[in-house]
């Protein structure tokens, strides 16, 4: 009898998935994120519709993929009496951005395969795999992942995805202020016993506004002028503050 | 609160960099320095990318100069005539500096090239300092120095173009000045100090000029020298943060005027060991920082 309603359960699985009627969509497919100083918590929307089941059997897996980029990692290795960089492996179009979220672990929710497929996960980051030898994962691999999660341009959350009411879910990420800026593609994954029943993508554009965004611009795009600027600016602010000390 | 900063990319607390500001301020009003050889090895170890605390040291020089060479500019003890030339040959510098300092950025060994930089220079002149202040302090406190003669050395006699130098009353060949200028204009780039530590010995000792310019012009050649430092800087590198610079001045004006007086206070020897021993700490710590192993084995860095 037991054996049974397993069997008829799953069954009902495949049907509902070869149904094709339940789908995962996110409720913006294009938001603007304003960091500024200090960064931003990014929240996105989503929902499972063609379900009548509780929401506690899905599990959702979310990917927010920034811009990408080459970096060089260094070994510091020991000359003489002071430690220097030595020469650097680079590691090419790995993403400036990285965040997974998740409703669990994602070893609890997706088969192997599909973590390495979808890149689901820091560790699952088809860029980063530098020297790969098959099974010895090269310990620059490791160094960069890690300097990457220290500035929080990489992170796994646990938790980052959560139901909030029947069917509609959250997406939580924390954009540090040293986020890079531009196209971010977002990409969702449902699950449910292991197996991944639909998905979806979205667009997020990343914009930083304020001051710091204005230095930044003017510093990298008009260099020459930015510094003449700087020096002008030093020069007021210098001989205001002597105003200042000379009278008191 | 936090603030994020635009061009060093990393998140500081303003009250941090104000009062970093106003303690390097403080002690430059004390002892009468310039406090850039103090600044930037200080904002290495907030965390502040060496390249970036250069930069931005430069730009906070200027501002700090400003006041103290329009006060000598009205008192007519800058000598502009032997300025001119410092400021040439420290403008070249500045340019040769950058090209040097860029060099190191490419093949990225930069931070260490500062560090060793400035081990080596903190290094040297603590030394110095620190013998020359425990000699004065032990010796008979009246006893009198030996009078400066007011000759050039015979090196400085031989050269070509000899010229008469009005305000410092001295008729020597350009060249002199031109290469110190051009010495510490290259120091300027890649320290980001203004140089006063050497460029004020080296006029008096070397130059031979007289004492109540020397003060003055340093700080003319100065303020220009870290203002084409700063240009440079931002043009080749970008790595001059404005922010930091403001900031880092707000805190720094009000450190000079309480270390201005706290310095009355103290014997001109007493002071002299002071600031020489500060200096040691400081390069002790650059020195452990580079020999020490360090905390990650790997640097990484973005490439574009």
């Amino acid at each position: 009898m037991r054996r049974f309603a397993i069997m008829l359960a799953a069954l009902l699985c495949v049907g509902t998935a070869r149904g094709a009627d339940i789908a995962v969509a996110l409720t913006d497919d294009r938001v603007e994120v304003d960091a500024d100083f200090s960064g931003a918590d990014l929240t996105l929307f989503g929902a499972v519709t063609g379900v009548e089941d509780d929401a506690d059997a899905f599990d959702i897996i979310a990917v927010i993929t920034g811009p990408s980029g080459d970096f060089n990692v260094r070994p510091l290795e020991q000359r003489g009496i002071i430690w220097l960089p030595g020469d650097p492996a680079i590691i090419k179009d790995a993403p400036r951005f990285y965040a997974s979220s998740a409703t669990r672990p994602i070893n609890d929710i997706a088969p192997l395969p599909d973590q390495a497929q979808f890149e689901l996960g820091v560790d699952n980051i088809a860029a980063v795999d530098l020297y790969a030898d098959g099974d010895a994962a090269h310990p620059f691999n490791a160094a960069f992942l890690d300097a990457q999660e220290t500035d929080g341009h990489y992170q796994d959350r646990v938790g980052g995805v959560s139901f909030v009411k029947g069917a509609l879910f959250t997406i939580s990420a924390a954009l540090p202020a040293s986020t890079p800026v531009g196209d971010y593609a977002v990409a969702v994954y449902l699950y449910r016993d292991g197996v991944m029943i639909d998905s979806d993508t979205a667009e997020l554009r990343v914009n930083k506004v304020g001051l710091e965004r204005r230095i930044y611009d003017l510093a990298h795009q008009r260099p020459v002028l930015y510094g003449l600027l700087c020096v002008a600016v030093s020069l007021l602010a210098g001989w205001i503050a002597g105003l200042a000390f000379r009278k008191s | 609160m936090q603030i994020y900063l635009p061009i060093a990319e990393i998140t500081v607390d303003p009250f941090v960099i104000v009062f970093l500001g106003a303690a390097v301020g403080f002690l430059s009003g004390m002892f009468g320095v310039g406090g850039g050889f103090l600044m930037t090895p200080l904002l290495i170890f907030y965390g502040v990318p060496p390249a970036v605390a250069v930069g931005t040291e430069a730009s906070q020089i200027v501002a700090s100069s400003v006041s103290g060479v329009l006060a000598h500019l009205r008192r007519k003890t800058v000598d502009l005539h032997i300025g001119g030339f410092l400021v040439a040959g420290g403008g070249a510098g500045a340019v040769v500096g950058i090209f040097i300092f860029r060099y190191f950025r490419e093949i990225g060994q930069i931070e260490v090239f500062i560090s060793i930089a400035y081990v080596v220079f903190l290094g040297a002149i603590g030394l110095l300092m620190l013998m020359e202040s425990l000699r004065a302090l032990l010796r008979e406190p009246t006893a009198k120095r030996t009078r400066r003669k007011h000759r050039s050395a015979e090196w400085m006699a031989v050269m070509p173009f000899a010229t008469r130098f009005r305000r410092s009353g001295l008729y020597i060949s350009p060249i002199p000045p031109i290469v110190l200028g051009f010495l510490v204009g290259m120091l300027a780039s890649i320290m980001g100090v203004g140089g006063g530590f050497i460029m004020v010995p080296a006029m008096l000792y070397i130059l031979n000029m007289p004492t109540n310019v020397v003060v003055g012009t340093s700080l003319f050649q100065i303020i220009f020298v870290t203002a084409i430092a700063t240009v440079l800087h931002a043009a080749a590198n970008q790595t001059v943060d404005i922010l930091l610079a403001l900031m880092l001045l707000t805190g720094g004006v009000i450190g000079a005027q309480i270390g201005a007086r706290a310095g009355r206070r103290l014997k001109g020897e007493q002071l002299r060991a002071l600031l020489a021993l500060i200096v040691l700490a400081v390069c002790a710590r650059l020195f452990f920082d580079l020999a020490l192993p360090p905390d990650a084995l790997f640097v990484v860095e973005p490439t574009s």
